[in-house]
């Protein structure tokens, strides 16, 4: 208990934060402004209502239906409970915007804000764990916010509840959006570490991407994963407050292995898990030196990449109806989720691989002592593509599982897993050498090495849809050698079945392997250099 | 020095960032209650050794040990017995100078009941009582360096490390800074400073280390740096009178004597003997009718003697 209460409360950097923004002048202006503007909104919520009322009785007096008079019976009767509704309603989904929005962004600013200010590594050189500065932080960089909102509280239940809810759904309501915003906050933490200093324009645009983002996962409602819509804070809104905009539709509910849950539940389960691997990345990471950062061990980011493709197979529901008339519905079969999974398997590979470049300096370290027999190829400072192969081979396994586990409504055939090993051998080729490239980028004199290596990558797939294209219209054969040489696509015929895929894919598979020992050689060499002694003045 | 017990010992530290070596396979053993001045040009490796001692950057290869906690693996026991000091004094400017040092107090977890004494002490030796509770945004730039120095000594560590700390200050707080280093070695505490305005270790250093291009060129007491630095000591003298022949003579005499040179009234020479065979030197002067005025020694400044290593007259 008293560990608890160093952690959060007698921390010493919440105490900081707390201290420079809530003094006593500035917080009883915010108590003021609270207030002020709660009582804005009560009486815009009580002029909406009046102006309905007057709407439906001025309806009446020109009409005299059983319809209209029903009407105003009806507003006459709730009144004040739909008042205190949309007050309600009002204030809530104001709450949620600003607890969201303002703790991603002060949160983002918080260690590039200190690089900055040059007092980072006077922290660092506390005794102040990683676990302690970064609750510091979580808790005290949006603190004005938090007390702004305790203000509001009281207001808070009193209308929810006068507008008819129970205390449980205003408490779950509030419970969605604090564990949303701390997981935003994670985010931006994150996304700091990242920015050596505060450059406001990139960490601006990264949280505005990461918080657009969260708004529109919320269109998963409706896919093959609706369970991901619980990381939006608009399904607690929509879904807690039984405000759905569009509710002649059948209630969407997420999933969790094929059984309905309330989407508080997939809430918290995502925001644990996601919330998780962030601490994890931020507890080791926080103090070291900028080029030091590594955000993963190789162990923690194959388990990573496994939580990941579990998750997948988790949030599943196969068949799903899709609002497009005429369409089948997500995830029809078992080689359409095989081919959904390989393609995330993609996205999930590559991002190991970003968690898994070595530091230069580490590399060599690597490198001296493994010419020395001292080190293995499996090493934390080593190279990342046997760490890929594991974790693209978990995958493949926890594939085999989920299909497994769907079998029952979705048939699987082994031609399937066949046609899946084959896509995601591919594709784990192309990933390792993507992330080969990066490393190698890391190498070399090129500044932020791994932003420039990824905009290289990117100018690659364009110029190998270009020529892809343009061989394709001289020539169809022509066309798919260059498709299959130059990217995985290839690997993604609907035609094909088993492991019968057509030459050029196989000769592309070999084609990769060659570039990437080119990679090896090319890594390998640099590695070899000398350090050069620094130029003394 | 190596009989007491390391306060400050960097084995085999080896710093690698890019393709430049900053630090190379660096050893040192620091004792407790020495100030050690690490002196180089720009670029020697300094400061990168200051940072790994100080557990701010990972060495490549090799360790640092602070009293006897190895810093990269144990960071926060480290950071214990750490009082670190850079050349820039960043500080929170939304608090208050008492709330500023409370903060490290607690971040270097302090016991609870002492911090509050410890607080205004501090404040005290830094001169910033009447500024207690004013906020650190109005506090003029030399006020935030003195209270940057509270800062690093709040927690009463046993190894200071200082990295050019004087740069920036003015005569007067260069001063104060030095007193206070003093007081602090008084109390115990190891120092382990950097500079490259070598007047300024001189006085107070008891040993240096002279840096270049990542490597140690030589270090210990500065009597055995400058001693080592030559093998011969410059010695002059004065006398009044008409002695110049029979000194000349005496001297010629004497085969350790060399390099002899005369002035009106005086001279100098170098002598290869030790420092207890100068005295039948002086003795044979004597006794030859000069009637010296005075005979002694030339120490050789650290600046002399850095200024040969780093021109390799002395390697």
């Amino acid at each position: 208990m008293a560990s608890l209460r160093d952690l959060f409360w007698t921390n010493p950097e919440f105490i900081r934060h707390r201290r420079a923004e809530l003094r006593p002048a500035r917080a009883l202006t915010a108590a003021l402004v609270v207030i002020a503007i709660c009582g804005l909104i009560a009486l815009a919520c009580w002029s909406f209502q009046e102006s309905e009322l007057a709407r439906a009785q001025a309806g009446l007096q020109a009409y005299g239906t059983e319809a209209w008079k029903h009407w105003v019976d009806t507003i006459e009767k709730n009144f004040a409970q739909k008042t205190w509704l949309l007050f309600y309603r009002w204030l809530i989904g104001i709450q949620g915007i600003a607890l969201t929005f303002w703790t991603l962004f002060s949160c983002a600013q918080s260690v590039s804000g200190e690089r900055d200010r040059k007092t980072w590594e006077f922290q660092r050189t506390t005794r102040l764990t990683s676990a302690e500065i970064l609750t510091g932080k979580l808790l005290g960089e949006p603190v004005l916010l938090y007390f702004s909102m305790l203000c509001a509280t009281p207001i808070t239940i009193v209308a929810g509840i006068a507008g008819g809810l129970s205390v449980g759904t205003v408490l779950s309501v509030w419970l969605f959006f604090l564990t949303t915003a701390l997981l935003l906050g994670l985010a931006g933490m994150w996304l700091s570490t990242l920015l050596e200093s505060r450059t406001r324009g990139v960490g601006l645009i990264g949280a505005l991407g990461i918080y657009g983002g969260v708004l529109a996962i919320y269109g998963m409602r409706e896919s093959g994963l609706p369970g991901m819509a619980a990381l939006s804070p608009l399904s607690a809104i929509i879904s807690l407050l039984g405000a759905d905009p569009s509710p002649s539709r059948p209630e969407l509910a997420p999933v969790l292995f094929g059984r309905e849950v309330p989407w508080l539940v997939m809430n918290l389960l995502l925001c644990l898990l996601i919330g998780t691997w962030l601490v994890v990345m931020l507890v080791r990471n926080l103090k070291r030196d900028y080029p030091e950062i590594r955000p993963l061990s190789r162990w923690q980011a194959v388990g990573c990449g496994a939580s990941l493709n579990f998750l997948i197979y988790a949030l599943l529901q196969p068949g799903r109806a899709n609002s497009i008339e005429g369409h089948a519905g997500w995830f029809a079969d078992a080689k359409s989720v095989a081919v959904f999974a390989v393609a995330m398997n993609g996205l999930i590979l590559f991002l190991v691989g970003l968690a898994t470049l070595t530091p230069q300096e580490r590399l060599k370290v690597w490198q001296r002592r493994r010419n020395l027999g001292q080190s293995r190829i499996f090493a934390d400072d080593g190279l990342s593509w046997p760490w890929l192969g594991m974790s693209a081979v978990v995958a493949y396994g926890l594939m085999i599982w989920g299909l497994l586990a769907w079998d029952h409504s979705l048939p699987l055939e082994s031609r399937t897993l066949q046609t899946a090993a084959v896509q995601l051998l591919l594709v784990a080729v192309f990933v390792t050498r993507d992330v080969l490239f990066l490393q190698w980028c890391m190498l070399t004199r090129l500044r932020q090495p791994v932003v420039k290596g990824f905009m290289f990558l990117c100018l690659y797939y364009a110029a190998a849809a270009v020529i892809a294209t343009l061989a394709t219209v001289m020539s169809a054969n022509v066309g798919s050698w260059a498709v299959a040489l130059l990217t995985p696509v290839g690997a993604f015929d609907p035609k094909v079945t088993g492991a019968a895929f057509p030459a050029p894919t196989y000769v592309g598979l070999a084609f990769q392997v060659g570039v990437i020992g080119l990679m090896l050689v090319a890594i390998s060499s640099r590695l070899q250099r000398p350090a050069q002694v620094g130029a003394a003045a | 020095m190596e009989s007491r017990a390391a306060m400050i010992e960097l084995v085999n530290l080896r710093k690698e960032y890019d393709n430049v070596l900053a630090v190379d396979d660096l050893s040192l053993a620091i004792p407790q209650g020495e100030i050690f001045g690490l002196i180089g040009p720009n670029g020697a490796g300094k400061t990168t050794t200051i940072r790994m001692a100080s557990g701010l950057l990972a060495p490549t290869t090799g360790r640092a040990m602070i009293a006897g906690v190895n810093v990269a693996e144990e960071p926060e026991r480290a950071q214990k017995n750490i009082g670190y000091l850079s050349d820039f004094f960043a500080v929170y400017e939304d608090l208050k100078v008492w709330e500023y040092l409370d903060y490290f107090a607690h971040a270097y977890k302090m016991p609870e009941a002492d911090i509050p004494a410890r607080v205004t002490e501090v404040i005290a030796q830094v001169n910033l009582e009447v500024k207690r509770d004013a906020m650190i945004r109005g506090l003029s730039r030399g006020m935030k360096q003195r209270l940057g120095i509270a800062r690093a000594i709040i927690h009463r560590p046993k190894v200071m490390l200082l990295d050019e700390p004087a740069s920036g200050l003015d005569p007067k707080a260069r001063l104060e800074l030095r007193n206070l280093l003093r007081s602090l070695r008084d109390q115990g505490a190891t120092i382990l400073i950097s500079s490259h305005i070598l007047t300024e270790l001189e006085g107070f250093c008891t040993a240096i280390g002279i840096m270049e291009k990542g490597r140690m060129v030589r270090s210990g007491s500065i009597e055995q740096v400058t001693a080592a630095a030559s093998s011969t000591r410059l010695v002059r003298m004065s006398w009044v009178g008409d002695a110049l022949t029979a000194a000349e003579e005496k001297l010629k005499s004497d085969p350790r004597v060399s390099e002899v040179t005369f002035t009106p009234g005086g001279g100098t020479f170098r002598f290869s003997g030790g420092e207890e065979d100068l005295a039948p030197v002086l003795a044979s002067l004597i006794a030859g009718n000069v009637q010296v005025t005075w005979f002694g020694e030339v120490k050789q400044t650290v600046e002399e003697v850095y200024m040969k290593l780093s021109t390799h007259e002395v390697m």
